[in-house]
């Protein structure tokens, strides 16, 4: 059993959001549909100014929000720390929507279901990577075990001190580095 | 707004079904004899409720389109949802109980009537508790929601009760003072409520802060001073206190108590204050999910 996560290098990012479409084209959603959201953000003080790219997706929670609050049990977590929404279960209430910190969850308009990124389970299943990773032009992105001390995510966390959107939120399954 | 206008008034409907089950339960014991007010109250309180979870059904789009997905609202317990489906379902039997004996002129089982007030107050504190969870909108998570909720919820219902039973029947609305007496309190109390949870929660955080100065200042300013502080409000505290002036008057002096057994005075003071409340209550309902800001997580 694993606990899968990922980590962000915002300082690689350029903003090509070459991850966005290919999370789009993996999980066929349509083109105003998107599980990655983009945030810019400037920070410092003059001269010393930068701006940051931000990818947001669904920060896989350790006891997740949405998860507590959805009442018919669709959203759930795997044995391998990924939370996913079973479509079959879903009735479209949108209480995940409105308790999720991130904003990461979107509504499908054809079939009502509330959906956000699965951290491409069918490929992690097949030994493959998430499609957000494999296609970054700038390895900003890594996936693993955040349960191996010795996986390359693991060693990149310790090495760079990345660190959740906002620790106080809520323990989370995607780091950052900014 | 994730949760829009479909979500406030379903809110409102709930909150004022319930509000008028538990009117007409204090009206039954208080007022045996104002019989059109308890009817009204009973009837409309189940009729209410079903056009606020229909408003619900529509609004939860994927299981609008698979209706047996709804048995599982009954599985999380967990979630706020999911008690106040089994609150709604409980009250909901009770309340359709009670209306149909109503309607067969039989005698209401007094047990079930219990059942329905208990659940008739879970039903209200619960539409608080269901935003009020919601730590990521700081407007919501605060403890002094689902007490304002339930403080409308009740107003709320008095005044749709009121307001049906004077246009059935003019006379009885003057039958039922002490109603107008708990409905003045509730009034001023949730003005109290209101004020108290703004300034509170504006110094929490900076989401809460912006959530509130879009109330009473930004955005939603307008609404907020115009249709839930003056018409929603003040309006009805001003002409209901002016109503309780008059009632005591009129009882006081032989002319007055003529006029009063005759029941020929207007009702048009009931008719403009109960609207009024009614409006009060769907736009608190509305200005709270509207001017919902999550906490910034960047």
């Amino acid at each position: 059993m694993a606990r899968y996560g990922m980590m962000i290098d915002t300082r690689k990012c350029v903003g090509c959001y070459a991850c966005r479409v290919s999370c789009q084209m993996q999980n066929e959603l349509p083109v105003e549909v998107s599980f990655i959201k983009f945030h810019e953000i400037e920070t410092g003080v003059f001269p010393n100014v930068k701006n940051e790219i931000i990818p947001v997706q669904c920060q896989h929670c350790e006891d997740a929000p949405c998860e507590s609050v959805c009442p018919t049990k669709a959203t759930y977590t795997t044995e391998d720390g990924i939370v996913l929404v079973d479509p079959e279960k879903c009735i479209g209430c949108k209480y995940c929507m409105v308790a999720c910190p991130y904003q990461a969850r979107t509504q499908d308009h054809l079939t009502g279901v509330v959906e956000k990124c699965r951290f491409c389970v069918d490929l992690v299943a097949e030994g493959k990577q998430p499609a957000c990773v494999s296609t970054c032009i700038s390895t900003a992105r890594i996936f693993g075990d955040l349960d191996d001390p010795n996986s390359e995510i693991s060693k990149a966390i310790v090495k760079y001190n990345a660190k959740p959107l906002r620790e106080d939120l809520g323990k989370t399954k995607i780091y950052y580095v900014r | 707004m994730v949760w829009g206008t479909i979500i406030a008034a379903y809110l409102f409907l709930a909150g004022l079904s319930a509000g008028a089950f538990l009117t007409s339960s204090y009206i039954s014991r208080k007022y045996p004899k104002a019989v059109t007010v308890r009817m009204t109250g009973r009837l409309i309180s189940p009729a209410l409720m079903g056009i606020g979870l229909l408003l619900l059904i529509v609004d939860a789009e994927a299981g609008l389109k698979n209706p047996l997905r709804f048995i599982y609202l009954f599985t999380n317990f967990n979630s706020v949802m999911t008690i106040g489906t089994y609150f709604i379902s409980f009250f909901m039997l009770a309340a359709f109980y009670v209306a149909l004996m109503e309607l067969l002129k039989k005698d209401v089982n007094k047990w079930v009537e219990y059942i329905g007030i208990v659940f008739a107050i879970g039903t209200a504190i619960y539409t608080g508790f269901l935003i009020g969870v919601i730590a990521t909108v700081p407007l919501w998570n605060t403890a002094i929601l689902p007490i304002l909720f339930v403080v409308s919820a009740l107003s709320t219902g008095i005044a749709g009760t009121l307001l049906v039973s004077g246009i059935v029947n003019k006379q009885v609305v003057h039958q039922v003072i002490s109603v107008k007496k708990i409905h003045l309190s509730l009034l001023a109390v949730e003005v109290f409520l209101i004020f108290t949870m703004f300034l509170i929660t504006s110094t929490s955080n900076e989401a809460a802060a912006e959530s509130v100065s879009s109330l009473i200042i930004g955005e939603y300013s307008m609404i907020f001073w115009i249709a839930l502080i003056a018409v929603g409000l003040l309006l009805p505290i001003v002409i209901e206190s002016l109503e309780l002036i008059n009632a005591r008057k009129m009882s006081q002096t032989v002319e007055g108590l003529q006029v009063a057994a005759a029941g020929s005075h207007s009702i048009a003071g009931t008719l403009v204050t109960e609207t009024s409340v009614l409006i009060g209550g769907f736009t608190l309902r509305y200005l709270l999910l509207a001017a919902a800001v999550p906490i910034a997580f960047l």
